[in-house]
C-alpha cells in the first residue's frame, strides 16, 4: 500500500499531541509524507480530541479523507465517535478495559452526537458499549480488533522500570505509538528518533522507549505489520514537519520581521510563540515580541514599530481582526507596510474557536470604513505559506500598504512534511527608500505615486489619519484631498501592473476540463487529490486556485470561463455563501454558480468532494458537506 | 547638532486652531520651552497624538508627530519604542481618549514602564465633538453644553496610574507655564513610563473647571515639602498609599507637583534586553535584515535555526 490513513482520538490534555508527534516525526524519518489534522474543542482539558492524517509513500501528502484505516482509541469515546470512520478490514487499537462503558455514560460527549449515536446504535444492534460497538465492527465490518489493557501494560512498565503508579498514564501515547508502528511496520529506527526528539530527558526516554517495546512485541506477535507502508518514493532531500503557526514563524524571521504584537487568540497565538522562541536570532539579532492587552493595541503598536523601519506585523483570527479593522485604515491612509497574518476559524462572533473556516474573505477585502489601497493573498498549504509570509513583507514595503495574509486553523495547526524552502531565490524588497541628507523630507511627497519613505529618526515627519498634505499636516482644501486620495488608490493599478497574473493564481489538472473547481486556501490539498480521483475515474477535473484577492486574477478566470464555459465552474469553499465565487463575479462579471461549501468547521475531504463534485456534473448546483466528527 | 536650538526651531508654521484663550496654548508653550531647554534633537523626537483638540498638537511641534486615532496613542507610541529604544517618545492625549476609549492601553503601559512621556490634557469634557461629558468629569456637575447633569463619577488619574504601575506621576495646571515645564523636562529624564495630568480649562465648554476656578485652588506640593521620590523597594507600598491618598484631595485644594517617582523598576526596554543581548546596542529597527536584496538567513543558518523542524535524507 501506498497511502496509510488514521485516526487517533482521546481527551484535549490527554497527550494526543505527542501521541500524534511520535508518529509523524517517524514516518517523516522514514522518508513518508505526511500530513495529521488536529481537531479539538475550546477548551483544555477532558473533551474529544482527535488527529486525522494521511501517510504518502508516493508524495508530501496534502489531503486528508476517509474512510481511514486505523483508528487509534485513547478512550471509550473515540471508539463510539469514530467506529464508523473505518474501512472494512481496517485497525481499531483501543483500551481493552473500557469494554463495559457505554456511551450514555460520558459525560463529554455533546448531546447531538448521543442521540444520533441512540438511533445508530438501535440500527445497527449493539447495545452501546464498547464491547459491542468492537464487536459489530469485528463481525460486520471485518475489522482486526487490537484490545489493549491499558491497565495491564502500565503494572507492567511500572514493575519493569520502576515507574510511580500515578505517573504511569502518562504513557499511553506510547501506547498506542507502539501499536500503530507494530501494525504499520515503522523501523526501529524511526520510531526511536522520534521518542529521542520527544523525550529529551533520558529516563523519560528509556520508559517509552520499554512501553513501546513491550506493545511492539505483543501487537505484531498477534497481527504482523499487515499495514506496511511500500518504500518511500518521494524525492526530496529532506524535510520541513512542522504545523502552519511554526512554518510561518520561520518564514517571517527569513523575511526579516523586527517586530510583532499579538493578543493570544486561537488559532494564531503559537506562531508568536514561536516567534518569540527565536526572538534573539540566535545571538545575532532582536525580534520584539509584545504580547499587547487587546488586539486594539496589537495592530497599532505594530505600525508604530513599521514607522521606525522595522518589519513588522501582527497574528490574529477573526475577533481580533474585527478590532483591527480600524488601525488598518489608519495604516492605509498613512501608507505604512505593516503585514496582518489573519487565521481564519469559524466565525460570526466566538462561533467555533477551534474550528476551520474560510468565511472571513470578504471581510479580509472590504473591512474599513473609507476606501484604501490593501493587498490580500491566500495560501493553499504549509509552503505557499512561508513564500506568501515573505512576499507579504515585500508587497507592502514596494507599496507602502497593508498586507493580509489569509490562511486558517485548518493550515495552522496542521503537521506536514513539506520540502526544504529553497532561500537562494528568496529576496527582501524594501521599496522606495528615502536617501540620507536631504535638506528637506516630505512623507507623502506628491511627485510619485510611491512616495520615498524614511523611518522616524531619520527626519522630521509627520503623519496624520486626517486627510494630510505632503509633509503630513492636516489639510481638507478639496483639491488637496483628490490629489492625495488619487495617489494612495493609483497604487492599486501599480499593483495591478506590477505583480503578475501568474503569481495571482494556478492552475492544475486537464486543459480542457469537463469540470473547474475554483477554490483556495486549504482547499488546494483536496482539490488536486479529488480531480486526481476523478481523472482516474475517466472525468476531465481542473483546479483554478486563487492565490491573490488584490489583486484578483481577472485574466486568467476570465479566459477559462471562456474556453471551457462558466457552467463548469464549481466554487469550492470552507464558507456559506462561497465568497471567493463573489469575488469572481465582481472582479469578472462572471457568475460561478455552482458551489460545494462546508461550514461546520471540519476540513473538506477527499471522498466527499468527489462525490459532491459528480452531483454537480449531474446536475445540483448547490453541495454542502458535512462528514467529520 | 551646529547650534543651539531656540523655541521657534521648535514651531511649525501649522496654525494653531485652538480656541482662544484654550489650556493648549499653556501645554504648547511648556513642551516648547522644555525641549529647547533639553536640547532635543528633532529628528530623533516622536510626538505623538491621539484625537481631540489635544490630537493637534503633534502638527504644531517641529519634532516628528504622529497624530494617531482616538485611545490608540499609547500603541503607536510603545511600538515606536520598543522598535527603536534610541527614540525620545512624548504622548499628548485627551482625558476621554486616555482613560475613556482607550483606557486599557492606559493601565497596560504601567505595567510595562516603557520609558515614554504620556501627558493627559484634562479638561473633563470632549471638546471637539462639543463639550460631552469625560471619564474625569465628576457626578453632578453640569457644564454648559450638558443638556442634564453628568450620571458618571470621575475616575481619578492620578490614583489610577499609581495602580498601574507608572514610575514618575505628576499633576501640571496649563496656566503654570514654568511649572509645567519643568514637570516635562523631569518627566522626559526620567527612565520609565511617566504621567503628567494638566489641569486645563476647556474655555469654550467647561464653564465650571475655569481659569478663575483652578487658580483659586492649585498648591504644588513640592513647596509644600513633598517628597515623591521612592528611596527603597521597600518604601514603595507606603509611599504609594500615600500619593494615593494625596491624589483624592480636590475639594477646595488641589494639589499639583510631582506625587511619585519609582526608580526601582526596570523599563520594558531593560527587560527585553535581558533576553536580547543586541537590543539596546542596535535596536531592531536598525538592525539589517538584507544583504544585495537577499535574505540574511542563509540555507546553513536556517537549518541552524531551525533544526528541530528538519529531517535530512541521506541520498
Amino acid at each position: 500500500m501506498n497511502e496509510l490513513r488514521y485516526i487517533l482520538g482521546g481527551p484535549q490534555g490527554g497527550g494526543l499531541e505527542t501521541l500524534s508527534e511520535l508518529l509523524s516525526w517517524a514516518y517523516a524519518h522514514a522518508g513518508y509524507g505526511v500530513i495529521s489534522d488536529r481537531e479539538y474543542f475550546s477548551n483544555i482539558k477532558g473533551r474529544h480530541s482527535y488527529v486525522h492524517a494521511t501517510v504518502s509513500a508516493v508524495e508530501l501528502p496534502r489531503h486528508l479523507t476517509y474512510p481511514v484505516d486505523i483508528v487509534a482509541a485513547m478512550d471509550a469515546e473515540t471508539v463510539f465517535t469514530h467506529f464508523d470512520d473505518l474501512r472494512d478490514g481496517g485497525y481499531i487499537i483501543y483500551n481493552s478495559d473500557d469494554d463495559n462503558v457505554s456511551f450514555t455514560s460520558i459525560p463529554s460527549m455533546e448531546r447531538d452526537l448521543r442521540e444520533r449515536l441512540t438511533s445508530e446504535f438501535k440500527e445497527l444492534g449493539v447495545d452501546g458499549t464498547v464491547k459491542s460497538v468492537v464487536k459489530y465492527l469485528q463481525s460486520n465490518r471485518k475489522v482486526r480488533v487490537v484490545g489493549l489493557s491499558f491497565k495491564e501494560l502500565l503494572m507492567e512498565i511500572e514493575r519493569r522500570e520502576g515507574i510511580v503508579p500515578s505517573q504511569a498514564s502518562r504513557y499511553i501515547s506510547t501506547i498506542l505509538a507502539g501499536a500503530v508502528a507494530a501494525i504499520t511496520g515503522i523501523n526501529e529506527e524511526d520510531l526511536d528518533y522520534s521518542l529521542k526528539r520527544r523525550f529529551v530527558r533520558e529516563d523519560l526516554y528509556r520508559h517509552n522507549r520499554a512501553m513501546a517495546n513491550i506493545v511492539i512485541e505483543a501487537v505484531k506477535g498477534q497481527f504482523g505489520s499487515e499495514l506496511k507502508l511500500d518504500k518511500p518514493s518521494v524525492k526530496v532531500s529532506g524535510v520541513l514537519v512542522a504545523s502552519g503557526n511554526d512554518v510561518i514563524a520561520t518564514a517571517k524571521i527569513v523575511a526579516g520581521v523586527r517586530f510583532q504584537a499579538y493578543y493570544p487568540i486561537t488559532p494564531a497565538a503559537d506562531e508568536s510563540f514561536t516567534l518569540e522562541e527565536y526572538e534573539a536570532l540566535g545571538g545575532e539579532g532582536s525580534i520584539v515580541v509584545f504580547q499587547t492587552e487587546d488586539e486594539l493595541a496589537a495592530i497599532n503598536a505594530a505600525i508604530g514599530a513599521a514607522l521606525t523601519g522595522a518589519r513588522s506585523s501582527v497574528a490574529t483570527s477573526g475577533p481580533g481582526f474585527d478590532l483591527m479593522v480600524e488601525g488598518l485604515g489608519w495604516a492605509g491612509q498613512n501608507e505604512v507596510p505593516v503585514v496582518v497574518t489573519y487565521y481564519q476559524r469559524g466565525g460570526p462572533s466566538t462561533g467555533q474557536p477551534t474550528r476551520g473556516g474560510q468565511s472571513d474573505l470578504l471581510s479580509s477585502v472590504f473591512a474599513s470604513h473609507g476606501e484604501y489601497p490593501r493587498i490580500v493573498l491566500a495560501s493553499g498549504d504549509h509552503e505557499e505559506a512561508f513564500y506568501d509570509a515573505i512576499d507579504a513583507f515585500n508587497y507592502a514595503e514596494t507599496y507602502q500598504v497593508p498586507v493580509i495574509h489569509l490562511v486558517d486553523k485548518f493550515l495552522a495547526n496542521t503537521i506536514a512534511t513539506i520540502p526544504l524552502p529553497n532561500l537562494d531565490g528568496i529576496r527582501i524588497v524594501r521599496g522606495n527608500l528615502a536617501p540620507k541628507g536631504l535638506t528637506e523630507y516630505k512623507r507623502f511627497d506628491l511627485s510619485s505615486v510611491i512616495s520615498p519613505r524614511a523611518f522616524l529618526g531619520d527626519y522630521v515627519m509627520w503623519y496624520s489619519g486626517d486627510e494630510h498634505d505632503e509633509y503630513g499636516h492636516i489639510d481638507e482644501d478639496p483639491i488637496n484631498r483628490i490629489r492625495m486620495f488619487d495617489k494612495r488608490m493609483k497604487k492599486l493599478d501599480l499593483i495591478e501592473k506590477e505583480i503578475p497574473e501568474e503569481r495571482r493564481y494556478s492552475y492544475f489538472g486537464s486543459e480542457r476540463p469537463d469540470i473547474v473547481i475554483v477554490g483556495w486556501g486549504f482547499v488546494k490539498g483536496v482539490a488536486l487529490k479529488a480531480i486526481e480521483e476523478l481523472s482516474g475515474e475517466g472525468i476531465k477535473a481542473s483546479y483554478y486556485h486563487i492565490r491573490m484577492f488584490i489583486p484578483f486574477p481577472r485574466e486568467s478566470i476570465t479566459k477559462i470561463a471562456g474556453e471551457v464555459g462558466v457552467d463548469k465552474l464549481v466554487a469550492v469553499e470552507h464558507n456559506y455563501q462561497a465568497q471567493a465565487s463573489r469575488l469572481v463575479a465582481m472582479n469578472t462579471g462572471i457568475t460561478v454558480g455552482k458551489s460545494v461549501v462546508k461550514y461546520t468547521g471540519r476540513p473538506i475531504y477527499v471522498h466527499e468532494l468527489v462525490n459532491a463534485i459528480k452531483n454537480i456534473m449531474r446536475g445540483s448546483v448547490r453541495e454542502v458537506l458535512s462528514y467529520g466528527a | 547638532m551646529a547650534r543651539k536650538l531656540t523655541i521657534n526651531d521648535y514651531k511649525t508654521n501649522v496654525w494653531v486652531d485652538w480656541c482662544p484663550g484654550c489650556g493648549n496654548f499653556g501645554i504648547l508653550s511648556a513642551m516648547y520651552q522644555a525641549f529647547a531647554d533639553l536640547q532635543l534633537d528633532p529628528e530623533k523626537t516622536v510626538v505623538v497624538s491621539g484625537i481631540g483638540c489635544s490630537g493637534k498638537i503633534s502638527h504644531f511641534i517641529n519634532v516628528s508627530g504622529v497624530h494617531t486615532l482616538h485611545g490608540r496613542s499609547l500603541p503607536y507610541a510603545e511600538g515606536i519604542k520598543l522598535a527603536n529604544p534610541d527614540l525620545t517618545v512624548v504622548v499628548n492625549v485627551g482625558d476621554g481618549d486616555l482613560l475613556g476609549i482607550g483606557a486599557a492601553h492606559f493601565v497596560a503601559l504601567g505595567r510595562r514602564n516603557v520609558d515614554l512621556v504620556v501627558i493627559m490634557h484634562n479638561n473633563t469634557v470632549y471638546g471637539l465633538t462639543k463639550g460631552q461629558a469625560s471619564p474625569t468629569l465628576a457626578r453632578g456637575f453640569q457644564p454648559k453644553a450638558l443638556p442634564k447633569p453628568n450620571l458618571q463619577d470621575a475616575v481619578n488619574p492620578i490614583g489610577l496610574a499609581i495602580a498601574s504601575g507608572y514610575t514618575f506621576i505628576a499633576r501640571g495646571y496649563a496656566a503654570r507655564v514654568q511649572h509645567l515645564k519643568e514637570l516635562i523636562k523631569k518627566a522626559i529624564q526620567h527612565k520609565g513610563s511617566a504621567f503628567i495630568e494638566v489641569l486645563q480649562p476647556c474655555v469654550t465648554y467647561d464653564n465650571i473647571h475655569t481659569y478663575d476656578y483652578y487658580n483659586k485652588r492649585v498648591y504644588d506640593l513640592q513647596e509644600e515639602g513633598w517628597d515623591p521620590i521612592v528611596k527603597s523597594p521597600e518604601e514603595f507600598p507606603q509611599k504609594a498609599a500615600q500619593a494615593l491618598i494625596k491624589s483624592y484631595e480636590g475639594d477646595g485644594r488641589i494639589p499639583i507637583g510631582i506625587f511619585l517617582v519609582n526608580p526601582h523598576v526596570p523599563t520594558f526596554e531593560e527587560r527585553y534586553a535581558q533576553r536580547l543581548p543586541n537590543y539596546l546596542k542596535v535596536p531592531p529597527a536598525k538592525e539589517p535584515i538584507e544583504v544585495d536584496g537577499k535574505t540574511m538567513i542563509t540555507m546553513r543558518r536556517f537549518k541552524e535555526l531551525f533544526g528541530k523542524y528538519i529531517i535530512e535524507f541521506k541520498q
